[in-house]
């Protein structure tokens, strides 16, 4: 029982949180490759290093910092597909910053389950010819490459699909926060069977285990999303006077107050919780268990924290000009990116009930 | 980083386990199973089988007799009571007046007391709350009239758990007129059998026999009954507080209530997807208060003394308890069953005592944010 970062974990946060902290663009992916941090959860010999706990670090600090670089989408979520696949090739690359991979994997009717699959992988001779529509695809607009996932017969494989494919058509869109999305619709594109990520029918199960360390991420970035909202709230309602006193001095804002802290403090004990379970758990359905309860509680928590900031904030939180706006629309986005509340309820409740005898704290 | 357990704790989990199953009497584990009111012997069996083993208070210092746990122990310890169907021992005693007669009394007070709350032999109540003082706790009015050799004191507490069996109260009460009302409080030790002392039966809501409230009138103390300071007794009042509120949490008996409530859904066939969703929500959000208690233990084993921090759980380890069995009770629905009927309307008491659940947000807005 351990809740103390080690050395090196503290010079990342040190490094990760300067940068947060400070003027940060729109394209830094070159300073990401330079301070290392594509590298996160990839092997060794690649340059990587750290893992679960190391993106918790980085992704804390970039929810504090508002940065909007596809971090999650591209080393995250593709990053982790190529790593459990094994694909050191394609890896390499994606660390060194050289090349960028987007994750279409979402249906328009599939609700954020990556099993419910219809987009087909028809098999022509030695290549394949895919056909179907993917949508809220994170990152694609920058990616060279979309990992797409395809129903060959009943199973469900991965392909690497250049963006520039013919038959591939991207439409952008914004979602809730302001990011980009896109919408992808594949028209007989053809791929070469050395396209194929990991091996035929292991696509599902690649997946799974990908979006769950993307879904820690986010449930990283949330923590530190709703920090920064609870901080900018205490701060504005102790210097914002009506009646002739701050509005701080109120109970009625200080009891709001002291609720979005206890469940901050929630909030952030969870996000432990599915870093923790990616370091430790290998079994498939103990992982599921506990990454859909963090992402239950951090929606949960963010989304009182989200409303609370802002109806504190008075007029001021409805104006664009102002920055806690920004952080709940990025919280907001960030509740239902990989699955919202009612999809990790179900997902959770599902797994628990696949391992039925299971303390809450893995001993 | 790490929530894992190492081996020896594993192994001590599994001694707890074992002498639990072995030595809890039957018929208590029972009662605590039915969530049948306990009396003092119930508890007092329990209470004789733990000491005998050295396990009866595991937050002493091993010189006074706790057993040298560290703070994960003692979190294994608990969880492993709860699930064991241990009943809870008082806390009078052994976790509220000990740790007071400990950090703030004398030598003479520790070597008085200590023993006999250790043994069971001597049963303690907690006299703070008054009629006319609850929340603003400072506002008392119980006098404690200094006098040749100790102290007259007159005043009435309420709300006193199981003053019926206690042999002794703490009492806190004013010994002197201050301007500022934290100031000229007292921390005192009062004989139940003295002259001038009695008890009246509160029965609650619940039908439940557990509270009194305690007449003092004339009541001779002396002054060695006094703990630390005269008019400190505020000081001690804080401490005690804090560590009554890492106590009130009661995360493990959750999981053992949830566990219950789901065990009941199955049962009475219940396949209802809305009762399946609330009692997920409840057990995500249970782990979730679970892992903060575990981060205050970790940094008080850093050397932290339990803080403001404390008012977390306390606020959120009662509002589970009763979200919790507000769902047994709609878990049983039309059977309207006696024991989840109880619980529901005893549980209204968790976010009221040890400081209501509205005392703690304030000592959140000011000492933790600063408002």
């Amino acid at each position: 029982m351990d809740f103390t970062l080690s050395a090196e974990q503290l010079m990342i946060k040190d490094s990760v949180d300067r940068y947060a902290a400070g003027n940060h663009g729109a394209d830094d992916w070159a300073t990401f490759a330079g301070l290392g941090w594509l590298g996160i959860g990839a092997p060794e010999e690649l340059g990587g290093f750290g893992g679960p706990t190391e993106t918790m670090i980085v992704m804390e600090a970039f929810g504090r910092g508002l940065v909007t670089e596809p971090y999650v989408a591209h080393v995250v979520l593709a990053g982790g597909v190529l790593s459990v696949a094994g694909r050191n090739d394609l890896l390499e690359p994606l660390v060194e910053g050289k090349r960028r991979f987007a994750v279409a994997y979402e249906e328009p009717h599939a609700r954020y389950e990556p099993a419910a699959v219809e987009t087909n992988a028809k098999r022509d001779g030695s290549s394949y010819v895919l056909t179907g529509r993917k949508v809220r695809v994170l990152g694609a607009a920058p990616a060279d490459t979309l990992i797409v996932s395809a129903r060959t017969g009943d199973d469900v494989t991965l392909f690497a699909v250049p963006s520039g494919a013919n038959g591939l058509k991207r439409t952008s869109y914004a979602s809730e926060d302001g990011h980009d999305a896109s919408a992808i619709t594949f028209e007989n594109v053809r791929v070469g069977a050395g396209d194929m990520i990991g091996d035929s029918g292991t696509g599902l199960a690649l997946l799974e285990a990908a979006l769950d360390r993307a879904t820690a991420a986010l449930c990283a970035e949330g923590v530190g999303l709703m920090s920064v909202m609870l901080n900018m709230t205490v701060e504005y309602t102790k210097q914002r006077r009506q009646f002739g006193v701050p509005i701080a001095s109120f109970q009625a804002l200080q009891h709001r107050m002291a609720e979005m802290f206890m469940e901050l403090e929630l909030a952030r004990s969870m996000s432990y919780v599915a870093a923790m379970t990616l370091e430790s758990e290998t079994e498939a359905d103990a992982r599921k268990r506990g990454i859909s309860a963090a992402k239950v509680q951090i929606a949960r928590s963010g989304r009182f924290i989200g409303q609370s900031a802002i109806q504190l904030h008075g007029g001021i939180g409805m104006s664009e000009e102002y920055k806690v706006g920004h952080y709940f629309k990025r919280m907001t986005a960030v509740e239902r990116l990989l699955g919202d509340t009612d999809y990790h309820l179900a997902r959770y409740i599902a797994a628990r009930d696949a391992r039925p005898v299971r303390e809450l704290v893995h001993s | 980083m790490d929530l894992t357990f190492t081996p020896q704790e594993r192994a001590f989990r599994a001694e707890v386990r074992e002498f639990v199953a072995r030595e809890l009497p039957p018929d208590v584990r029972r009662k605590v199973q039915a969530g049948e009111e306990l009396v003092k012997d119930d508890m007092a069996r329990w209470q004789t089988a733990l000491y005998k083993q050295g396990w009866v208070a595991p937050g002493w210092p091993q010189q006074y007799g706790g057993p040298g746990w560290s703070a994960v122990q003692r979190h294994i310890f608990y969880e492993e009571l709860a699930y064991g169907w241990a009943p809870r021992l008082p806390p009078f005693g052994i976790n509220m007046v000990a740790p007071v007669i400990t950090e703030f009394g004398n030598d003479a007070q520790r070597a008085r007391y200590l023993p006999k709350i250790l043994s069971g032999e001597e049963w303690w109540c907690q006299g703070y709350s008054e009629p006319n003082s609850g929340s603003d706790l400072a506002a008392l009015e119980m006098r404690a009239e200094p006098r040749a050799g100790g102290y007259l004191i007159n005043g009435t507490k309420t709300w006193i758990t199981y003053a019926q069996y206690a042999d002794w109260i703490f009492v806190l009460a004013r010994t002197n007129e201050s301007p500022k009302k934290q100031e000229g409080i007292s921390f005192i030790l009062v004989d139940m059998k003295s002259p001038g002392v009695t008890v009246r039966p509160i029965v609650t809501i619940d039908g439940g026999r557990e509270i009194n409230e305690v007449h003092l009138e004339n009541v001779e103390v002396p002054k060695e009954n006094l703990v630390g300071e005269e008019g400190g007794g505020w000081t001690y009042a804080k401490f005690l507080l804090e560590h009554e509120r890492t106590g009130t949490a009661g995360i493990a008996t959750c999981k053992r209530m949830i566990t219950q409530v789901r065990d009941l859904a199955a049962r009475e066939g219940d396949t209802d997807p809305r009762i399946a969703e609330r009692i997920a929500r409840i057990e995500i959000e249970l782990e979730a208060i679970a892992i903060t208690e575990l981060r205050t233990l970790a940094a008080e084993s850093a050397g932290k003394r339990p803080g403001p921090e404390s008012s977390i759980l306390k606020v959120k380890g009662t509002e589970i308890q009763q979200a919790i069995s507000e769902l047994a009770l709609d878990v049983v629905g039309p059977y309207a069953d006696a024991q989840a009927t109880r619980m529901y309307f005893n549980f209204r008491k968790t976010s009221i005592y040890a400081g209501s659940n509205e005392i703690q947000k304030n000592i959140i807005a000011k000492r933790i944010l600063k408002l």
